[in-house]
Formats: C-alpha cells, sequence, structure tokens
C-alpha cells in the first residue's frame, strides 16, 4: 500500500513540478512556446516508451468519439496558462486557484451531465473554497 | 528578473487561474474517455500527440509576435537552462504515477486527495524558496488561511461529495 500512496503524492509533487518548469521556460520564450515544448518532449518520451512496452495504440481506435481528439487542444492553453499565472501570482495562488476551479466547475459539471454528487458535501466543499479564495483575493 | 516581486496579486489574474481549473476539469473528462477507450498511457500520448499538433497550429497563426515576444524574453533574462525544456517528462510521468495508484485500493478518490496534498507541499517550498528560477514570495497567515479552506473544501468534495451518499 506504501508504493501506491507514494505515487498519488509524487504525482503532485510532479504536477507542481513540471508548471514551475514550464514557467521558467515560458519566463525566456512565451508560454505558448512553452506550452508547445511541454506536449512535444512529453509525446516523444511517451512514443519511445510505447514502443519498448508495445500496445500503445489500442485497436478500438476507429470507434472511439471525435471529441477525445480536443484534449489535447485543452492542454495546450491549460498549460500556456498556467506558465503566465504562476510568473505572475505565485505557485501557492496558482495551486490553490487552478484546484479551486477545478472542483467547483467539476462538481457543476458532474451536476449537469447527472453524475451522483452528494449535495450537503458538495455544497459545504464549494463554500469553503470560495472562502479560501476569497482570502487569496484581499490585498495585503 | 529586476522587479521585486509585487505582493498584490491582481484579481483578474487569479479569476483567470479559477476559469484555467475549469479547463483542466474538461480536459480530464476527455482524457478519462481516452484512457477508458485505451488505457492512461494511450491517453496521455494522445493528448501530447494531439497537444503537439495544436500548438504548433496556433504558433503559426501569431509566429511573428511570438518570435518577437521570445526575443525579448531572452535578452532581459537570458536563455532558458535545458532543464527548462523537460516540463513534458514531469507530465508523462505523473500519468504512469496516477495510472499505479488509481488502480490500487486508493482508487480515484485517494489519488486526488494525495495528489493535492503533494500540491500543496511543493506550491509552499516553490514560492518560499523560489524554487527552479521563479520569483520568490513571502507566505503569510493568509496564504495559511487560503491553503487550509481550498484544501479543506476540496477533500470534502473528492472524499465525500463525487457519488451517491
Amino acid at each position: 500500500m506504501i508504493i501506491p500512496i507514494l505515487a498519488a503524492f509524487a504525482a503532485g509533487l510532479l504536477v507542481i513540478l513540471s508548471r514551475q518548469v514550464n514557467g521558467r521556460l515560458s519566463m525566456s520564450t512565451t508560454p505558448l512556446i512553452s506550452s508547445f515544448w511541454n506536449h512535444f518532449v512529453g509525446f516523444a518520451f511517451l512514443t519511445v516508451v510505447g514502443l519498448v512496452i508495445g500496445g500503445l495504440i489500442p485497436a478500438n481506435i476507429a470507434e472511439m468519439p471525435w471529441w477525445i481528439y480536443t484534449g489535447g487542444a485543452i492542454g495546450v492553453v491549460f498549460v500556456a496558462a498556467g506558465s503566465w499565472l504562476i510568473t505572475r501570482i505565485g505557485a501557492v495562488n496558482s495551486t490553490l486557484l487552478v484546484i479551486a476551479g477545478q472542483m467547483v466547475f467539476g462538481v457543476i459539471f458532474d451536476l449537469l451531465r447527472g453524475a451522483p454528487v452528494t449535495i450537503w458535501a458538495a455544497a459545504l466543499g464549494v463554500v469553503l473554497i470560495l472562502a479560501g479564495m476569497w482570502l487569496t483575493q484581499r490585498k495585503r | 528578473m529586476t522587479s521585486p516581486p509585487t505582493q498584490r496579486t491582481n484579481p483578474l489574474h487569479l479569476l483567470a487561474a479559477f476559469a484555467s481549473g475549469g479547463i483542466l476539469t474538461l480536459a480530464i473528462f476527455v482524457n478519462g474517455e481516452a484512457g477508458r477507450f485505451g488505457g492512461a498511457m494511450f491517453s496521455s500520448w494522445l493528448a501530447h500527440g494531439t497537444g503537439t499538433v495544436v500548438a504548433i497550429l496556433f504558433l503559426a497563426v501569431v509566429w511573428r509576435g511570438q518570435r518577437a515576444a521570445a526575443a525579448e524574453a531572452t535578452g532581459k533574462i537570458g536563455k532558458a537552462p535545458l532543464w527548462a525544456y523537460a516540463g513534458g517528462l514531469c507530465g508523462a510521468v505523473t500519468v504512469m504515477l496516477t495510472s499505479t495508484s488509481v488502480n490500487s485500493p486508493l482508487a480515484l478518490a485517494g489519488t486526488l486527495a494525495l495528489g493535492l496534498a503533494g500540491q500543496v507541499v511543493l506550491s509552499l517550498a516553490a514560492d518560499f524558496w523560489g524554487l527552479l528560477g521563479l520569483p520568490k514570495r513571502k507566505l503569510d497567515l493568509r496564504d495559511a488561511g487560503a491553503v487550509i479552506l481550498i484544501a479543506a473544501g476540496s477533500l470534502l468534495i473528492i472524499l465525500f461529495g463525487l457519488g451517491a451518499a
């Protein structure tokens, strides 16, 4: 059980490390150029890993809906935005507000598509998050 | 950076960060569906591949301005160190780690909760020490309050809010 726990925690560390590293590249280039390198390097690496392990492309690829291919486009915008933001509002604020947006829009998204949501917990969670956001934006 | 880090954050920037979290929700949903078809590795490979193509298309449209802006940024700050190009490796490894933990007793909720803890810990350290060439930022009690409230709210949603009681 210790391995999956460490893996999940390390994944969180890497999310921030990647935003920090991409942010540094964007300081010497632009957020969009940085986002390109992020995707290109990740793609090259995963292609190599996929070729070594094998079975990268599933047999049912033709049956996938077209919008499966939009994830990368959304990612380009997200990564560019992350680089732009971290150099302006810092790591803690970026992390907190991205998580806040992810959670609040996640709850709304699940409600809209009729996925099961436990209302009291989701609502209380959103209220706590909004309170935390209010703290981040107060003048010092 | 020649200018000192500003302590007052622009509310519009904070709003943009909040909105980008919404974009992330969408991306995770789409990539999750791709993962249901072909597994986590395929999903990440596809997202990085299509992302590369889309980034090239975007850059082609605005190349003149981007090249000028990049030249100006390099002139001001200097060339980026080689490691600054490794952000994509972090993203690729992240997928391998989360697909390990999602398929363990931790499941998705545990993976998200622990991932959130990892994110908070490293971003606090990054701001405190100014890690990896980004500006140092002073942290105060208000940051601590924001961390506690947003982490508590998120954990509540992850552990109890999603899925019916």
